[in-house]
Order: C-alpha cells, then structure tokens, then sequence
C-alpha cells in the first residue's frame, strides 16, 4: 500500500501485543492511518482502545519484558523505525519526533532545572554549545508564554504549577524542530481554563513551526476544537476515521454515534421545562482483548448487528470523500438518524 | 421538590493551618472555604463547580463531617450537626451518604461486594442475618448489577460497575441527602452516561438531594437544578442551571463557559477565551475580590474590597462588585 503525498508518518497493518498471565492482549490489532506534514491529526477511543499503545509502538517505547509490535510498519519519512536499533531510536525521539504526556511531573526530572532539562535535549541532538543550548531553552520557554522566562530556566518542576509544568514540557518537546509531536492526554490533568490555554498554545505553534501533531484523547470536545482529520479506535482497530467536519456533521460507525450521544452537551439547550434529556447509554463493556475477537468488535453493544457482523470482520471502506469506516451495515446507520 | 431544605451550610469556613520554621509554628493557613452559605432541597441537586484548589471538595467533607469546620453551621435535615462530636454525629450519617471519584479505594478488597454494600445495614442495625441478604440483593438490582455478583470482590468489578457498587451501599441506609465527588470522572463516556442516568432515576424516585461535586461543566449542565461557581474558597455566583448558562454574570463565570470544549468542530474558530494565568494559590489567595488578578474587568477597588455574595434577581447571586443590584444584564457582556 503506498502512503498519501506528503505523508510524514505512516502507519501499516500495525499489531502491538502484551503477554500477561491471562494470555496474549491484542491492545493493537492491525491498524493503519498516515500523518501529513503539518498536519493535526486526533486519535479518539475510550480506555483499551489501543491509542496509547499506537502512540508508544510509534516511539518504540513498548516495554520489551513484557509487549511487542508483533506485525506491521511504521515509516516516518519514508525510513523505517520498527527495525531501527535503540541507539537509531534514541538520536530520533525529542528530536525528529518528540513527545509530551498526560502527567508532566512524571515526565520531568525533579532534581534538575527545566533550563537544564530542555538545554541537554538541545545539546544532545543539536551538537551545540552547552551556551547556546540554555539560550535556546530561554528562547523555547518564551514561545511558550512563560512569563519571566530568564528566571524561570533555574527552577525545578516543582515551583511550577501544572500548567506551566506542561509548557514546559512543551518547549522540550518543541526544541529541536520536531517534524511530529505525539501528544498522549497532553490537557487530561489539567484545569478547564489552562486546559484552553494550552491547547490554543499547541495550535498556535503548530501553525508557527509547521510541526504535524497525534493528539491523542479520549474527549471528543477536544478533539473538534483541536484537530483536522480524526482516527476512531475500539479495541485494538481503526473503526472510523474523516476529517473533523465529516466525523462531527455525520458519524457513522455505530460505535461514533454512540459515544456522541452519551456526552452530556453544553451546547444543547435543555428544553424550555428544563428537563433533562436522557442521555444514550452504550450497553455492556468493551470486549477482552485476550480472546480473539471474531467479527466486528462492537458487534456485541451494537443495535445494528447481524449475524455477519460477529463472524465477519468489516473492512475499512470509502462512505465517501474519504469517510472510512468500518461497519457491515453502513446503509442501514445512515438511513437511521 | 419541597421547599424546605434538607440541608442548610451557613457562613461555612474551614482553613487548615501551615506550620514552619523551627518549633513548627502556625505560620499562615490554607483558606480552603472561605465563608460558604448555600442549601439544598429534598429531589434537588446542588451542584459545585471549579477548578483545582477552588474548596469543592473540602466542602463536601466538612458538610459529611469527615473534617471539622472551623468555622459556620451546617443543619441536616433541621437539625444543627455543626457541633457533634464523632459518637453524636454518628447517628446523623444515615442521613447523609457520599459517592467518591474512585470507589475502589474505599472498598475493602478482602471483602465479597456483598459484605460491603450491606455493611451499612448491620451498622446501623436495620437488617441483619437474611433480611439483610434480601436488602442487598434488591439494592443490587436497583443499581443494575446481577444479585449474583454479590459474592464477587471489588477487584473483578469493572470501573463502572464499581462506581453501581459505591451507590448501592449509599444507598442502603435510605438517606436524605449523598454528596458525590467527582463521581463520573474516572469513568469512560459510555459508562459515565449509565452512572449518571441511574444517578437522575435514583433521585426521582427516592427524592434524594445531591451536592454533586465536579469541575466538569456539561457533565454539571446534565444533572444539576442550581449550580455554584467557586473560586479560591468562595462561591462567586449561584443559581439554577438554565441561568447560569445562558445569562452567566459573574467574569469567572464566563472565562469557565468560554473555555469550556465543545464536541462541535464549528464553534472553534469562533471561541473566544477569555481567561489567563492561573489560579493563585489558596494560601495566598489575592486580597480584595480573588479573582481581580485574572479578571478582564477589574478595577481598583476590586484588588481591596471583597464583593458579598448579592442577590441580584430572584434566586441568582453573584459575588462581584461591578454587578450592582437589578443592573443589566448586559453590563459584562464581553467586549468584541
């Protein structure tokens, strides 16, 4: 399968899986998306659904005792990484492709300065001068809208709040020109009010320095203010993926529209008695991912399924002006509101 | 819903003190609530709204009387609790039952669920021995679990299931009023959607109130009658839901609403965030009104005089001094 012009990242037939006690979990199971340069590209899914993994199997940071990408490709800019070496990996990651996480205490090293902390990413991967380095992390932080930014480079995570935690792990992840930035939850743990400040931050930057973004999220609020295209994980596999407008306007795996009507909204108006409108359970649980599953995953919670549904897996196929999904009876969702 | 409250919070207070220097001293307090008043009638919930440090969920433990106030009154069901010491208050507590975030936490996992939903039921002594059993196996029902699953420990319980668990056992003892702290928030959406549906039906048909405590403002929409926006320890606007967001008053209020997500591509690019910095920390919170170091309509006296909690229309209050009394509405609308 040859990738879409201007791809910087693509992502083939991708399985990642664990051995545990119970068995074997497929948290991957045979996923396919491209990244275009510059581009913000959101991965969407309840917990298990395999986004996490995606991204970790992408940095290959997969713990090797316990989980492996057992099949599939990953190209970034056209090279490889799932046979590149460690020492191959570790020049790429924070460099070429960088990353920032849900919780960026855990992330940043306690007993150095951020300075410190974004001036070695730079001295490491940049071959500069210890000097120019701090410099940069000087630069990076003011980018950021860390107000006293000079200050600032000599203290320790902890001064910080955790707003300014997460700049600043921005301005590391940012540093050396990253083509891709891969951000796990990056606004999860943060409050309503920062949470809208860094995300307009991600986005201004993005725009400034021309680095593509995974967001990876469980919200959908997040993901339609934030993203252009948008992939659809449940359990291990791509089930829908369009750009923001076509996914928003008409969702239409069932396993979508039912995460859509399950939010609680803020944009809808209650009726004029105020009652509350029930909101749309999906029923049962996301199946065990260390049973094979046969068919399609969500056949089990699903209204529309038939009996080829939980025997035959759906492929991805083109609803229209590149609408993929994955779904027997797609006519039939459509036809339904 | 009756009009008398079933739970009634005046001039709440509670500061925990910072001890340093060498004799470890009290040398500065954390003003976690600072003066709150507000009540809750039967069927009603009351929600508490914020961000981190806002004093939400301090509340809900001085009002459960986990943590002692230090200062205002708290009356459960006409009755003044403020003062009852552990032995004494221990009577009041079918009264008032509470949900956490994560359940699984206060289960005891040595336990079969079964044990723990119906321990409340022995403690107080209102069954025991089969009649228990039965109450438990009902409960389970009500909450949508298999009375089966009686037998089985927290840990084989998914995340939503255990939060059904939680809501039994505060169930069991029929109270009056449950307080639930971010109840959802651990929860995926489709689950979340279950809890707070069976949440809403519980409410309808046992006439439970609810303070329900979260800083997730659509999840607060969908369930709340009245809401309360807290900032740094002070509630700064409180009324019911339907005002609240669409006539919103206080600056807080708004810089909450507007930045808010929205699972609607189309508004992004009309979104206006109105809101910088951060929130200050609640042991040195800003003199005057708190919010006036973010505020896009401070001015002078804001940063010395704290605004009072006014009623500026039937049952909408609001703590800001540009906000005076009847004024219009139209007053803070924001500019552009």
């Amino acid at each position: 399968m040859s990738g879409t012009p201007g791809a910087i990242l693509e992502v083939r037939d991708l399985h990642t899986q664990f051995s545990t006690l119970d068995g074997v979990v497929r948290a991957v199971d045979g996923v396919s998306f491209d990244v275009a340069r510059g581009e913000t590209l959101g991965i969407v899914g309840e917990s298990g659904c395999g986004k996490s993994v995606t991204a970790m199997s992408i940095l290959r940071l997969i713990p090797p005792e316990t989980g492996r990408i057992a099949a599939g490709s990953i190209k970034f800019e056209g090279e490889e990484l799932t046979t590149l070496s460690e020492e191959e990996m570790k020049r790429l990651r924070g460099h070429r492709i960088s990353m920032i996480f849900q919780e960026p205490m855990t992330s940043l090293n306690p007993v150095l300065t951020v300075g410190t902390q974004i001036a070695e990413n730079v001295v490491r991967h940049l071959g500069v001068s210890w000097k120019q380095g701090r410099e940069r992390a000087f630069e990076m932080l003011d980018l950021v809208r860390i107000a006293d930014a000079r200050r600032r480079l000599d203290e320790y995570p902890h001064q910080l709040s955790g707003g300014m935690r997460q700049r600043v792990m921005i301005a590391m992840a940012l540093s050396c020109d990253p083509q891709v930035l891969i951000a796990d939850e990056p606004t999860t743990a943060l409050d309503v009010t920062i949470q809208a400040q860094i995300l307009d931050l991600m986005i201004e930057l993005k725009e400034k320095t021309g680095t593509a973004i995974v967001l990876i999220t469980h919200d959908l609020g997040v993901v339609a203010e934030t993203t252009e295209r948008v992939v659809v994980m449940y359990a291990g596999r791509k089930v829908e993926q369009a750009t923001v407008e076509q996914l928003f306007e008409e969702p239409l795996h069932p396993y979508t529209r039912g995460l859509m009507r399950a939010i609680p909204r803020l944009d809808v108006e209650a009726d004029a008695a105020g009652t509350r409108p029930r909101l749309q359970e999906i029923p049962g649980l996301v199946p065990i991912l260390t049973q094979p599953i046969v068919g399609c995953a969500f056949a089990p919670r699903c209204g529309f399924a038939t009996d080829r549904c939980r025997s035959e897996r759906p492929p991805l196929v083109d609803a229209g002006a590149g609408h993929l999904v994955a779904c027997w009876e797609l006519d039939r969702v459509r036809r339904t509101a | 819903m009756s009009d008398a409250p079933v739970l009634q919070v005046e001039g709440l207070v509670k500061h925990f003190p910072i001890h340093g220097g060498l004799l470890q001293r009290q040398v500065g307090a954390v003003r976690a609530v600072d003066g709150v008043t507000f009540s809750i009638r039967r069927g009603e919930t009351l929600g508490l709204v914020g961000e981190s440090g806002c004093g939400k969920s301090t509340i809900g433990k001085v009002v459960l009387k986990l943590i002692e106030p230090t200062a205002g009154k708290i009356v459960l069901a006409g009755e003044d609790v403020t003062a009852l010491k552990p032995g004494t208050m221990w009577t009041h507590r079918r009264r008032i039952q509470t949900i956490f975030q994560d359940p699984y936490s206060s289960m005891n996992p040595r336990l079969p669920s079964g044990t723990i939903v119906g321990e409340p039921l022995e403690n107080f002594g209102i069954a025991k021995g089969a009649a228990r059993d039965d109450r438990v196996a009902q409960l389970f029902r009500r909450v949508g679990l298999r009375p089966e699953a009686m037998r089985k420990y927290a840990h084989e319980f998914s995340g939503g299931q255990r939060q059904r668990l939680g809501i039994a056992k505060a169930l069991s003892v029929n109270p009056d009023v449950i307080v639930a702290d971010e109840p959802v928030s651990a929860l995926d959406v489709s689950v979340q959607a279950q809890v707070l549906n069976l949440l809403i039906d519980l409410q309808e048909e046992y006439g439970l109130a609810y303070l329900f405590i979260s800083h997730d403002l659509a999840v607060m929409r969908h369930i709340s009658h009245r809401i309360a926006v807290m900032y740094l320890g002070r509630i700064v606007e409180l009324t019911d839901k339907r005002t609240l967001f669409t006539q919103p008053l206080h600056p807080y209020t708004e810089a909450l609403l507007s930045a808010a997500t929205a699972p609607d591509p189309k508004r992004r690019r009309q979104r206006k965030r109105i809101v910088q910095g951060d929130v200050p920390s609640p042991a040195k919170p800003p003199p005057g009104c708190h919010f006036h170091t973010r505020c896009l309509y401070a001015t002078a006296e804001c940063k010395v005089t704290a605004p009072p909690l006014l009623e500026v229309a039937p049952g909408h209050h609001v703590a800001c001094l540009r906000r005076p009394v009847g004024g219009d509405p139209g007053l803070l609308s924001i500019p552009g």
